[in-house]
């Protein structure tokens, strides 16, 4: 349609040409598309007749209701749209700095889920959960839609008019530009911000990660001679060691960790072979409740087993170890020593990782991996990793600069440091004193806010870019829908500013063709390239790996000892799974994600060890000043709510960044409103507390550990929305003849009792035959699902998927405190052991029983079953009588107490249209995306071919990085569903009760010796 | 008519009364003015009702979020209302029909406002199931009526529906049954005005009753029948009440003992009711020779009965639990003693089982002023049992990860103050304007008309045995009236 660019379609006279004054108030929300060739947005510029206008206008008006409007079909029909049918446009998660690969459903033209790229080179079909949610960032109505200019709206053309001309100035006075922004994995915009700063005398750009790894990058600066993140290849390590990294819930790239971590171990090989993982930590994390072997140490423990390991390995390997070892540690050597052993065994095939911000541990790790061979094969340094190139030391130059008032020009990408920064407050004076202040946030952040120049980028999904996540695989962003507001990708705004104009697929294009198109070898033509590249959403090429030079064993020093006070605390600020470094703070799904561990959701908290809390007869709620040394003497102590965590060490405290920022107090709203209704916001309006002012420059690196910090009671009370309230699977003590009993919901093993099963005949008892035949014959397809217990990580993932696919509502904190969340899936966490816990990740969604306990109760029909074997919910007939819920075993089903906020009408463009949105007084659950199953069935009837096992992925199952979950036809023996029915790990929950339940579980499985003295000791953390 | 009557006959109304005085004492309260003590009580009550009924406006009108419940416990305080006051209705239909088949001639000064108490209280608990649907006005999706949804019926399997045809029916008859109980008394009423709305009213509702000796012989038969048909009801109704929990899978409520055990309760519940009721109605409307000792000794036997049956049901409840060494369902029973809401168990246990042990003695029992706090606590402690059934069965059951605690808000509980509010304003309103106390029954068990009197005995009364029963034959029993 080469006339799409001049074309204007309209739905109604009144929007088109007899619009009246409100609709072109409306209509001014989405300016004329930027230049652009039309033979890429042709199929996109009917956007603005379809659905946005119209929704807009609505909100606008002020109405809730939708106005009466007259539609008319289209004349001649755009291309590749077909009312209500999807298409995936291939493109890169934009939610932090791992670029991962996703594809875009898109519906009507508009993206309405994000599904994991499953050829992708870095995510291969996983998403996260943040990646999932990213999808509402797009469709937020508190994003900016036009540029600001000292804190009032002002058009382009104003800033960029005021911008060029300060600009120009210091040019003339030889002024300082600094560009601080976080990771930028952009080839194209990095290339371009050179070139803009290029053009100044003294132009810097300054990259700030708020979850930095800057450390690692420094200490192979150190060992190698080069500055960089080495690829960490976790599929090819059969012993994992890792010093509290959490490489499967924050650290990194943790899609891709997770993918390669569950490679290692899916016990599908015969022999049966997993990787053997030990993790050092002090909190307890998402990967360490993985882990085979978990020691708890302090941060003080850590440097010292660090040493200790890397002294046993220079022993193995012959190599003289410079550093004094200091045995008198409280880790056992056994544990170092059946570790250190494992590792050396497993020589090239290891890997030791280090999440600490000390470039001394770093060098270390670098050590180890070095004398384990590890470098060329799980540490890849000639394809190094991009996604974090924070540079600590450089951010601090900047500081000073800034506090001394030299810099002329600062631009903000990606970053919030008034929020993000220790010195925060400090921070915003700064900026305001700065001439030229420029940030790029897309909402009013608290960077935003003091910035006087506010040019707000596009969202991933609006814009074109690319992404180099590791060298040489590069990944594209296409829009997958026209910019809602009046924004600009800043590949656009440095090119004007530049003085050289070009439109961000341009720049994007021209810079494939010049730098990436020749590292192609044997590509014939770029279009081609081009096509082939945007099609697939990546383009694999060459790189020349970067130079480094032998490992320099000089770098080795010392491990600064310190200890720390029996009474102080050692505090340990971490990134939440969901919230990372806040980044996404004001994303209402991620907030009501339970967290993977302590089952919280919209809240951060101080963690204490059941220990430390009863030492200090503390109760879970009360609050507590956390209080620092007086270095900080001028920054308010922080009082937070205290949470128990079990695994975690008793000399730490851990608290949460990415909570209280300004952006939460949208939240105060966000639940139900009636009579009883209690604040979904804290005290001072946020959610949460900022604990970034407890972050301290040390040793030129951002440190997350506080050492000396002591507790103090307030007297308060916070309620803390957990969505579980019971922690194990034990039984509540204080219950007599049962007390401290185990149930048996979760199955767990070892890897030697299963090798030794395997052996044996099987002795899967064969499956007894009921005293009546099934009143389900099944004769077509059975639908069913098995969820491996060992792969799934509790990352949460699914969780927001199916959020995100079936239309669940966000109820808001006092709902959650309520027990009413609306999650169809969740993830059960229970622990068992006393001191070290061990922890289970259970994901519990509708089983689908075959007898299925809530099919027999309801009065009305609502819930019946499907000749497939699905349990079907009727939204329409359901009349809310809840005795399903109630006669529900896995109580998996959720009932609309309320009816949810749907009053974001932008929001609500995010909404599936394959899926009722539920009103209130009605029971919903899983379906296993009966949605999805229909949708393969049309199209296999179309093609006249019977479904294909895989065709049908569930919403969960294609967003699980670690691919736990499968879903297929149990009728059909070749399908994988129906061969891991199989399985001897095979369990169903509450199989005694002949529910029959479609869900198989795979047992967990540990690698670790016998039967093992845990698990049968319990505890009650209830 | 017969020769003899029984020896427990005479004194079951003191101060030898002519039908005449009957007639002008029972009727005495329906002309005069109201006491200042009724309009005390009205205005309460009032005033409860008009809470409730703000409290269900708002619910109805918000959803059921307004209430305590959560995914885990989806019934609590509703439910527990709405099986009380089914229970409570009970006692009505066993004094009014069983008795009445049993001969038991003593129901007659009782059974009137016993059967109103029925129906009040299954108006009161037939709200509960309204209110508690997350979407009330689709309450007629219960009942499988002709519809244009294709093939689209209710499901015979689930015992909701089955409670909507129990309650239905028992509604029914009740209302029924009482009527037809009221209609000589009416005709009395009417008699006794002369002219004006409440004449034709009267007129218009005793149906042209004319006192003749057919017009007699038609009412007492269809009254027989009704009994008759009534009687299943106590035991029906409860069985199915019971049944919502006993075909759940919940351990605690997955129980075959539920429907004896509910059935005792609901007579142990509503016994109790009746008592509190009456002792309050004699007291008030001054109707002591009507309501005597006797009465209430024969009802507190009646809930030493039934308590003991309770207990029982509490005892085997555990030792099935303990013996069946099914993990959940053991702990189920455990938690419910001695788990969080523990207290709740101690107070069903206490009222329902302990207190009424009082009532072995004689001197407890003529003791009104003992007799009325234990008809009150065994309602509390009843109360407390649906209470404890249903939530601490819900509220930790099979996956320790959905165990949850349950709260109620004002909202449930200014519902249940409510629905005590509704049952007493249509108490207080039917002691004005219906009489309280069937009067064609009790002129039948004055001694009037017997010629053949016989002294009270010595002996204390007595329930007649069965033999008793035989020898006096059917004929007996209601005979001499005119």
């Amino acid at each position: 349609m080469a006339e799409g660019k001049t074309t204007k379609y309209w739905k109604s006279w009144k929007e088109g040409p007899g619009a009246s004054p409100l609709v072109q108030i409306s209509r001014d929300e989405f300016p004329e598309p930027l230049d652009r060739p039309a033979e890429q947005f042709s199929r996109r510029s009917f956007l603005k007749a379809v659905g946005f206008t119209a929704a807009v206008a609505t909100a606008g008006a002020g109405c809730s209701h939708a106005p009466v409007e007259k539609a008319i079909p289209y004349l001649i029909q755009p291309e590749e749209i077909i009312p209500g049918v999807s298409y995936f446009y291939a493109t890169t998660c934009g939610g932090c700095s791992a670029g991962c690969g996703v594809l875009a459903k898109n519906r009507d033209s508009r993206p309405i889920k994000l599904e994991g790229n499953s050829e992708h080179p870095i995510s291969r079909g996983g998403l996260c959960a943040i990646g999932q949610a990213s999808l509402l960032d797009l469709y937020d109505s508190h994003r900016l839609k036009e540029p600001r200019l000292d804190g009032k709206v002002a058009s382009w053309e104003e800033v960029d008019r005021e911008i060029i001309a300060r600009l120009a100035e210091i040019r003339k006075s030889v002024g300082s530009v600094r560009f601080l922004s976080g990771t930028i994995l952009s080839p194209t915009l990095n290339a371009q911000i050179k070139k803009f700063l290029g053009q100044f005398n003294d132009g810097r750009h300054i990259v700030y990660d708020a979850l930095s790894s800057s450390a690692i990058l420094d200490a192979h600066q150190e060992t190698h001679g080069q500055r960089l993140l080495p690829h960490f290849r976790f599929d090819k390590a059969d012993v994992i060691a890792s010093f509290d990294a959490d490489f499967l819930g924050t650290w990194i790239s943790p899609v891709e960790f997770t993918r390669d971590y569950a490679a290692g171990r899916r016990l599908d090989t015969k022999p049966l072979r997993m990787s053997y993982h030990a993790q050092f930590e002090s909190r307890l994390s998402v990967t360490g409740a993985k882990a085979d072997r978990r020691v708890r140490v302090s941060p003080q423990e850590l440097g010292e087993s660090m040493v200790r390991l890397a002294s046993r390995l220079a022993r193995f390997a012959g190599a003289p170890f410079p550093l004094t070892v200091n045995d008198s540690a409280s880790v056992q050597d056994a544990v170092l020593e059946d570790l250190a052993k494992k590792l050396w065994q497993a020589r090239g095939r290891s890997l030791v990782v280090c999440g600490v911000q000390d470039v001394g541990l770093q060098v270390l790790a670098n050590y180890m991996n070095e004398l384990l061979e590890n470098y060329g094969s799980t540490v890849d340094v000639a394809r190094p990793s991009l996604q974090k190139g924070g540079n600590d030391r450089e951010l601090q130059a900047l500081l000073d600069e800034l506090k001394g008032g030299k810099v002329a020009a600062l631009f903000l990408y990606g970053v919030n440091p008034v929020y993000s920064l220790p010195h925060g407050p400090q921070f915003a004076e700064w900026i305001k004193q700065v001439p030229l202040a420029v940030s790029f946030a897309d909402r009013l952040d608290e960077t935003s806010a003091v910035a006087r120049f506010v040019c707000p980028d596009h969202h991933a999904l609006e814009s074109w870019s690319d992404a180099e996540p590791v060298l040489g695989h590069i990944s594209l962003f296409q829009p997958a829908i026209h910019p809602l507001g009046r924004t600009r990708a800043a590949l656009e705004s440095f090119a004007i500013w530049g003085g050289q104009p070009k439109t961000a697929y341009d720049a994007v294009r021209d810079y494939w063709r010049e730098n990436i198109f020749p590292r192609i070898r044997g590509a014939a033509d770029f279009q081609s390239f081009w096509d082939r590249s945007v099609e697939a959403g990546f383009a694999v090429v060459s790189a020349d790996p970067p130079k480094t030079t032998k490992f320099r064993t000089t770098a080795l020093r010392d491990v600064a000892k310190t200890t720390v006070a029996s009474d102080k605390f050692s505090l340990v600020l971490y990134p939440k799974v969901a919230m990372l470094d806040g980044r996404h703070t004001e994303n209402p799904w991620l907030q009501e994600l339970p967290d993977p561990i302590s089952k919280v959701t919209w809240d951060n908290y101080a963690c204490f060890s059941p220990r430390a809390a009863q030492r200090l007869g503390l109760e879970e709620g009360d609050v507590v000043r956390v209080e620092t040394d007086a270095q900080i003497g001028s920054s308010p102590a922080l009082e937070l709510p205290i949470f128990i965590q079990p695994g975690q060490h008793d000399q730490i405290i851990a608290v949460a960044l990415g909570y209280g920022s300004k952006g939460t107090e949208r939240f105060s709203d966000i639940g139900p409103k009636w009579l009883f209704a209690r604040p979904d916001v804290g005290e001072d309006g946020r959610i949460g507390k900022n604990a970034s002012p407890l972050l301290s420059f040390e040793d030129g690196t951002l440190q997350y550990i506080r050492e000396g910090v002591s507790i103090r009671k307030t007297g308060k009370r916070h309620t803390l929305a957990s969505t579980q309230t019971h922690q194990s699977l034990t039984l509540p003590g204080n219950v007599p003849l049962l007390g401290g009993k185990q149930r048996e919901i979760v199955r767990e093993t070892t890897l030697p009792v299963l090798v030794a099963d395997a052996k044996s005949p099987s002795s899967e008892p064969s499956k007894a035959n009921g005293l009546w035949p099934p009143d389900h014959p099944y004769t077509g397809h059975k639908w069913a699902m098995a969820i491996d217990l060992t792969a799934c990580t509790g990352c949460s993932s699914c969780v927001v998927a199916c959020q995100a696919e079936n239309n669940i509502s966000v109820v808001g904190k006092d709902e959650v405190v309520r027990h009413r969340e609306m999650h169809w899936m969740r993830i059960d966490r229970y622990y068992s052991g006393q001191e070290d816990v061990d922890v289970v990740h259970h994901p519990m969604l509708c089983q689908q029983c075959d007898n299925a306990p809530c099919e027999t109760v309801c009065p009305v029909l609502a819930t019946v079953h499907s000749a497939e074997g699905l349990n079907q919910q009727i939204y329409n007939r359901c009349v809310g009588t809840r005795y399903c819920a109630n006669n529900c075993p896995y109580k998996t089903r959720r009932f609309n107490w309320f009816n949810y906020m749907r009053e974001d009408h932008l929001q609500n463009l995010a909404l599936n249209p394959d899926v009722t949105v539920r009103s209130r007084g009605v029971m919903e659950k899983c379906t296993f995306c009966v949605q999805r199953i229909e949708a393969a069935r049309i199209e296999a009837r179309r093609h006249d071919k019977p479904i294909a096992d895989g065709q049908i992925q569930t919403a969960c199952q294609q967003s699980c990085p670690a691919q736990a979950i499968v879903f297929g036809d149990l009728n059909d023996p070749s399908s994988r569903v129906a061969k891991l029915a199989q399985d001897r790990r095979r369990f169903g929950v509450l199989e005694e009760f002949n529910f029959r339940p479609s869900v198989n579980y795979l047992a967990l499985v540990r690698n670790r010796e016998g039967a093992e003295e845990k698990g049968k000791e319990s505890q009650n953390h209830g | 008519m017969a020769d003899f009557v029984l020896p427990a006959q005479q004194s079951l109304i003191a101060g030898n009364k002519t039908p005449a005085d009957v007639t002008r004492d029972i009727c005495h309260s329906l002309e005069g003015r109201p006491t200042p003590l009724w309009w005390g009580g009205f205005l309460v009550a009032f005033s409860l009702l008009l809470l409730g009924g703000a409290a269900v406006t708002y619910e109805v009108a918000t959803g059921i979020g307004t209430w305590g419940v959560n995914r885990t416990v989806g019934w609590a305080v509703g439910i527990t209302c709405f099986v009380f006051w089914i229970g409570i209705g009970h006692a009505g239909t066993l004094i009014s029909a069983i008795l009445f088949l049993l001969r038991q001639r003593w129901r007659t000064s009782v059974n009137r406002s016993a059967e109103a108490m029925t129906i009040f209280a299954v108006m009161c608990a037939g709200v509960f199931p309204m209110i508690h649907l997350g979407r009330p006005w689709m309450a007629y999706w219960l009942f499988p009526y002709p519809n244009t949804r294709g093939s689209l019926w209710v499901n015979f399997r689930s015992p909701l529906v089955w409670d909507a045809f129990a309650i239905g029916t028992y509604f029914t008859i009740s209302l029924v049954f009482w009527y037809l109980g009221l209609i000589p008394d009416l005709a009395t009423v009417r008699d006794r005005l002369c002219c004006g709305f409440r004449h034709k009213l009267a007129s218009l509702l005793s149906l042209g009753w004319n006192g003749s000796f057919r017009t007699w012989h038609r009412y007492e038969s269809v009254y027989l029948m009704l009994a008759g048909l009534a009687t299943p009801l106590v035991l029906s109704v409860h069985t199915i009440v019971s049944w919502d929990f006993a075909t759940g899978i919940i351990p605690g409520w997955h129980a075959t003992i539920f429907p004896p055990y509910f059935v005792a309760g609901a007579i142990f519940s509503g016994v109790a009711m009746v008592l509190t009721l009456v002792l309050v109605a004699r007291k008030t409307m001054r109707l002591e020779d009507y309501i005597t000792i006797r009465h209430i000794d024969v009802m507190c036997k009646l809930l030493l009965l039934t308590s003991g049956i309770v207990g029982i049901a509490y005892a085997t409840e555990f030792f099935t639990a303990l013996y069946s060494t099914g993990p959940f369902e053991e702990f189920a029973f455990l938690n419910r003693a001695f788990g969080p809401f523990g207290w709740s168990y101690g107070i069903m246990v206490s009222c329902n089982v302990l207190v009424p042990q009082l009532l072995w003695f004689r001197k407890v029992r003529s003791n009104l002023w003992m007799v009325f706090p234990i008809s009150i606590l065994i309602n509390v402690g009843m109360w407390f049992e649906r209470f404890v059934i249903i939530v601490t069965s819900l509220h930790r059951d099979f996956l320790p990860s959905s165990w949850t605690n349950y709260r109620p808000t004002p909202i449930e509980i200014s519902m249940l103050l409510g629905s005590f509010g509704l049952f007493f304003t249509l108490f207080l309103l039917f002691c004005r304007l219906l009489p309280v106390v069937a009067m064609a029954e009790v002129k039948g068990v004055l001694h009037v008309g017997h010629e053949r009197r016989v002294e009270l005995p010595a002996t204390p009364p007595s329930f007649p045995s069965v033999e008793e029963l035989e020898a006096v034959g059917a004929g007996t029993a209601r005979g001499g009236l005119g």
